[in-house]
């Protein structure tokens, strides 16, 4: 372990306050997006297509527009057709611009036909139900093979679309990235191993579904008051999508119930704020859980081989990783997800001279996979760290062993760093803090590796094994996403904190207010956070890619600290001393030479009223020049019963390097629910389909999220080390947490009976299926 | 939510109010207890709602060893009712603690597990094992019958035109157990088993073996019962078990579970619970 | 039709629709910490206490609680008057969205109504139909664990 005993002491970072949302949320006040009630509100329902693959020959909405109570009804022949993309992404967006309010084609079962907006929900569904379209039903594929297949039908036929690949063989993303010789890698290795694994189609389900309102305020400006991670991009691409100007729209956020990367994409904003322009009225627009599942957006399914060369010492020499990625009906973050599969997990094995990355997105006639945490770095860990337990056999090392011979440590760097960026090359960074070694070390002591890895337990049926891997994120994306902060001065001394930074839940209001009341001098109380409201707070990309700590929270920094520049000239002003003796703690200004003080109150009626008046304030930018990978060991102990197939996670043992955490409780939550997700990916959660299609087990009955009783003893350890470059020394933690489950049971399991679940989820069926072929 | 097309909700005080309420609707109208399942059904045909929670329905009373349950019981009253926590050493109370979570136990009643019926779920199976018999009424008078034969029958036509009154669970000399295999801890079955067995003088006695979920609804195998009587419990029967039932239990495909994974199961999953019931009699 | 039942103890004399269900009416009356995420009774975002008892308001009919108690969470506890359960979730950082948290509380409210020392194990199987999609639940059974203790210390209401 880094053993930081320089670092300064903080009063307010790395301590656990209560969170600033805190009080509000337990009382349930009415924060969340539906919890307004407008007076005459119309309900928005979207007609879904019953058809995988189709083009709409007529829509007749006669039947429908007579029902008393519709207000109106929008279908693709009477919006104006303009070609963008749902991903909230900075811009101009890396996906593909191949998305329609309504198009004259739908591409799955559940896309886009017609949205009605009606006096009632009641109104709204009864007027769906009259809407007759006459479709021509198209031959659809619901996987890459058969879409990539010659002769397969196009689905993105369209001539206005941009930005895709290769639309004629259904590919909207491609990438191929070689370092060095990747042949010459593999014959010059004494050992070669290959593994394929493959996860399926999951669902972020954040307990409160998309939701938004759109309405008017009373200068006639549109405001969607909305469930999203990106307040500004939903600006952004609402204004591109219904051509206004984008001074005429007003996005707020306000809390909201989860997100994991489902709310990083515009899925109905757009249409609820089409119905408002087109009645003039407030729009409520609420997915069922149904439309949750089918219509929002899911984890890009994807295949992954991963094939590893190593010296007989263990020293990885060549990398191959191929992706085929089913983007499903639209290319939302198909690039940038495929791109991350690579980019995100190569670097942390940075031995190896020859690498080579490539793979496809393929469109499919399914639902559209999104940005879900992890962002493809999921999908890559479960193929290259079983790949590494498979290696760490073959070379009769231990799996520990093989992860320390490899790791990138402080001071090294990796070529994909440079060559994969966000859609584009991305920027040379060479890594300055990493305790992955600790890490290991400490989560294998907790976990008892060693005694419990030298035997296999068996008691009757039951099975027991340990499995381990590693996994490493970035801190936001490099040279693109900006976060800016606004921190102004209260006459009485407290402050406003006006940050663009979205807080899904994470508690990023809070550590946001932790950096500025640190620099600031002021308990956290004395801060008050005002987010996401693109009115009235900067700008920022918003909550995605593990930046808010670390992009945001350096904005912030940087603003708490010209804030404090101004506030200790106003005091040197007032003490008659030069600033630079003086110090600002506990909302007091002190000189360090006469220890006389003023108060932050004083300085604050100082210059809000009496000399030289002004307001004290400061608003910071910042892009990040480098994204500071977070690491993470993971450990899991699981039961495997012989008979059944059934596979309990008995314990679960993960220690992560988030450089400094500025809240730790909060930290350790990030941790603790992308663990328990992950045990989700890895036991239950799969979208099941019909031979046409039709998702089988939209809703939570079918679908199984993990419940209290689902989750193991979980141990989550914080091993600190300091980001130099990251505020008091912080990385991220929101993502990493999520990439270690898959393999670490999949490992466990092969631990314990000696198959390998290359497969999620590893359901009763798979894993008693995998005893009977492999065991 | 709103049910669609609901014009009137009633309170039932009695069984003949809601019968004649049940006849005055002519089959738009639909009881409502706990209701779990009725508001999940979303059936859009129904004009009227029949509250029969407040007739009287909610008790459980021991009798002779047996049990006596109101059919609007919730599934929490049988769990807080001493005399169901001693009915079979708890075997009843083990059961229900496997269906659904609290909240929606503090709903879902009894007789609503019986008129559903659902093929997936527990309570069935524990029933069909215990032999619990169920009474309704209708405008010709009061009915019983064995769920087994209720539930062989048009059981859902009945209950059209029937209140489910009470369900009566029957005394045992001897030991039940019940297991279930999963997606999750919180789930329907994909495969459940309840087994209850009498041992006399070492040696098996009388046998009651049902299986839900295959994916149908719970069902005795009768053969397996005749088979375990006189024998010995022991390993040696347990694998003799495990083999017959494997090649003679059918079961099939579902979206949740395959044929041959259940297959591969049922035997085990029978055989452990036969077990466990016979490890409970040794314990008693 | 219009039933008489009390809401977080006062009477309340309302018009409802037959087929509209609880979770409409809590929310209709502005009590809007009952929360809707599935309306089909399995994420728990909805629940409720009726008489002390935790219900799903989405998949209860509005008119069954004629005359009956109704507790939502607003009547547990204010911002300047935190019941203790709200103060063990904020102490134990058992929130990250909230969206779940108002049915956590009170489906936790009746586990130690009727058990003041609960095991871990007893509060995961009296939480196991209340989903967090946020959490792991590792910090929500801590809270609970927390406000029990509380509650054997005599703190509580």
């Amino acid at each position: 372990m880094e053993v930081v005993a320089e670092r300064k002491r903080t009063s307010v970072v790395g301590k656990n306050v209560r969170k600033v949302d805190g009080v509000v949320l337990v009382c349930g006040r009415p924060k969340f997006t539906l919890d307004v009630d407008l007076p005459g509100t119309l309900v928005g329902k979207i007609l879904h297509s019953p058809h995988a693959h189709a083009e709409i020959v007529s829509i007749d909405t006669s039947k429908a527009e007579a029902l008393p109570g519709v207000a109106c009804i929008l279908h693709h022949g009477n919006v104006e057709r303009i070609p963008y993309t749902t991903a909230g992404q900075g811009w101009p967006e890396p996906s593909p611009y191949d998305s329609f309010l309504f198009d004259r084609k739908v591409r799955f079962v559940g896309d886009r036909v017609a949205a009605v907006a009606a006096e009632s929900e009641e109104v709204a569904e009864e007027a769906l139900r009259l809407i007759r379209v006459e479709y021509k039903v198209l031959p659809a594929v619901f996987s890459p093979e058969e879409a990539l297949a010659d002769g397969a039908p196009v689905i993105h036929d369209e001539e206005d679309a941009t930005g895709i690949h290769d639309a004629q063989h259904n590919i909207a993303a491609a990438v191929d990235i070689p370092v060095g010789d990747i042949e010459r890698g593999f014959s010059e290795s004494d050992v070669v191993v290959e593994a394929t694994c493959e996860i399926p189609y999951s669902q972020h389900t954040p307990i409160e579904p998309h939701c938004t309102v759109a309405y008017f305020d009373e200068e006639g400006r549109l405001v969607i008051r909305t469930s999203t991670q990106v307040p500004f991009h939903v600006r952004r691409i609402v204004a591109r999508a219904l051509g206004l100007p984008m001074e005429r729209i007003r996005v707020i956020k306000p809390r909201i119930g989860g997100g994991f990367g489902t709310k990083q994409e515009i899925v109905l904003e757009d249409v609820a704020a089409a119905l408002a322009l087109r009645t003039g009225r407030p729009v409520v627009m609420v997915y069922t859980r149904e439309e949750e599942f089918v219509c929002a957006r899911t984890r890009h399914p994807m295949r992954v081989r991963v094939k590893l060369g190593a010296k007989k010492d263990g020293t990885l020499h060549a990398i191959e990783m191929e992706a085929t990625s089913n983007t499903g009906a639209y290319g939302a973050h198909a690039l940038t997800v495929l791109s991350n599969v690579g980019s995100k997990t190569l670097p942390l094995y940075n031995k190896a001279p020859h690498l080579h990355f490539h793979g496809k997105a393929v469109y499919t006639n399914l639902p559209v996979a999104g940005a879900y945490r992890g962002y493809g770095a999921t999908q890559g860990y479960f193929a290259l760290e079983v790949a590494m337990d498979e290696l760490a056999e073959r070379l009769g090392m231990d799996p520990i062993e093989l992860r320390l011979k490899n790791h990138i440590r402080a001071g090294e760097t990796s070529p994909i760093f440079e060559k994969i960026g966000e859609g584009r090359e991305g920027k040379p960074m060479v890594v300055r803090s990493c305790a992955l070694e600790e890490c290991l070390k400490v989560g294998a002591e907790r976990i008892g590796w060693y005694e419990k890895r030298s035997r296999r337990r068996r008691e009757g049926r039951w099975a027991y094994g340990v499995g381990m891997a590693c996994a490493m994120q970035g801190s936001g994306i490099t040279g693109i996403d900006m976060g800016a902060a606004t921190i102004l001065m209260n006459e009485d001394g407290s402050f406003r904190l006006l940050v663009g930074a979205t807080d899904l839940g994470t508690g990023s209001d809070t550590i946001l207010a932790q950096i500025a009341a640190e620099v600031l001098g002021v308990p956290v109380e004395r801060i008050v956070v005002y987010s996401s409201d693109t009115d009235l707070t900067p700008f920022d990309v918003g909550a995605y890619a593990s930046s808010t700590t670390y992009v945001s929270g350096t904005a912030v920094l940087k603003a708490a600290e010209e804030v404090r520049r101004q506030i200790l000239e106003v005091a040197a002003g007032m003490l008659e001393e030069p600033p630079e003796d003086l110090e600002l703690s506990g909302e007091q200004v002190v000189s360090k030479k006469t220890g006389k003080s003023v108060s932050l109150s004083e300085v604050g009626h100082q210059a809000t009223y009496v000399v030289d008046q002004h307001q004290i304030a400061a608003t910071a930018s910042f892009v990040p020049p480098e994204s500071p990978p977070p690491f993470t060991a993971f450990f899991c102990e699981v039961a495997v019963d012989t008979e059944t197939g059934v596979v309990r996670v008995q314990r679960f043992v993960a220690a992560a390097d988030c450089g400094v955490p500025i809240h730790p409780k909060l930290a350790e939550g990030q941790l603790e629910g992308a663990i328990v997700q992950g045990i989700g990916h890895a036991l239950t959660e799969e979208l099941l389909f019909s031979d046409k299609g039709r998702c089988l087990n939209a809703n939570l009955f079918d679908y199984k999220i993990p419940s209290s009783l689902d989750v193991p003893h979980i141990e989550v350890v914080l091993v600190k080390s300091e980001e130099p470059t990251g505020p008091f020394g912080a990385k991220s933690i929101a993502e990493v947490g999520i990439n270690g489950p898959l393999p670490a049971i999949s490992n466990a399991i092969y631990h314990a009976v000696g198959v390998r679940l290359k497969r999620a989820p590893f359901t009763p069926e798979r894993v008693l299926a995998a005893l009977h072929r492999d065991g | 939510m709103r049910l669609r097309g609901i014009k009137r909700f009633h309170y039932a005080r009695d069984v003949e109010e809601a019968l004649s309420l049940l006849s005055a609707y002519q089959g738009r109208a639909a009881l409502l207890a706990g209701g779990v399942d009725l508001a999940r059904a979303a059936r859009g045909d129904l004009e009227g709602l029949i509250d029969i929670t407040g007739m009287g329905l909610s008790y459980v009373r021991e009798e002779g060893g047996g049990l006596r349950i109101g059919a609007t019981t919730t599934l929490t009253g049988i769990l807080e009712n001493k005399a169901a926590q001693g009915y079979l050493g708890g075997f009843f109370c083990e059961v229900l603690r496997q269906v659904a979570a609290p909240p929606l136990r503090n709903m879902a009643t009894l007789g609503g597990a019986v008129v559903s019926a659902h093929p997936w779920a527990d309570i069935p199976t524990a029933l069909v094992a215990l032999g619990a018999e169920v009474r309704w009424s209708d405008e010709k008078g009061e009915h019983r019958a064995s769920v087994e034969e209720l539930w062989q029958g048009q059981f859902r036509k009945i209950f059209r035109n029937a209140v489910l009154t009470e369900i009566r669970l029957p005394a045992w000399e001897g030991a039940f157990a019940f297991e279930k295999l999963s997606r999750s801890a919180c789930d329907i079955a994909l495969l459940n088993c309840a087994c209850g067995l009498g041992i006399e003088d070492g040696k098996i006695a009388w046998a009651r073996v049902a299986v839900g979920a295959t994916p149908r609804r719970g069902r005795r195998l009768t053969w397996l019962e005749d088979f375990l009587v006189g024998n010995q419990p022991g390993e040696g029967l347990w694998r003799e078990v495990r083999d017959r039932v494997e090649a003679q239990v059918e079961v099939s495909s579902d979206r949740r579970a395959s044929g041959a994974w259940r297959k591969a199961v049922v035997g085990p999953l029978v055989a452990r619970t036969l077990k466990r019931a016979a490890e409970k009699m040794g314990d008693a | 039709m219009k039933i008489y039942f009390e809401l977080n103890g006062e009477q309340q004399y309302v018009d409802i629709e037959p087929g509209e269900s609880l979770l409409s009416l809590l929310r209709r009356l502005g009590m809007k910490s009952v929360k809707q995420g599935c309306n089909t009774g399995d994420c728990g975002a909805c629940t409720v206490l009726v008489d002390g008892r935790a219900v799903r308001s989405c998949i209860t009919f509005a008119a069954k609680v004629r005359g009956r108690r109704v507790t939502t969470l607003e009547g547990l506890g204010s911002p300047g008057d935190l019941h203790p359960l709200q103060e063990a979730f904020l102490e134990a950082g058992a929130v990250q969205c909230g969206f779940c948290t108002p049915g956590m509380i009170l489906t936790a409210y009746e586990l130690l109504s009727k058990n003041d020392n609960p095991t871990p194990e007893e509060v995961r199987a009296a939480i196991s139909g209340n989903l967090c999609r946020c959490t792991g639940y590792r910090k929500i059974v801590d809270a609970i664990l927390l406000a029990a203790k509380w509650k054997r210390e005599g703190r509580w209401r």
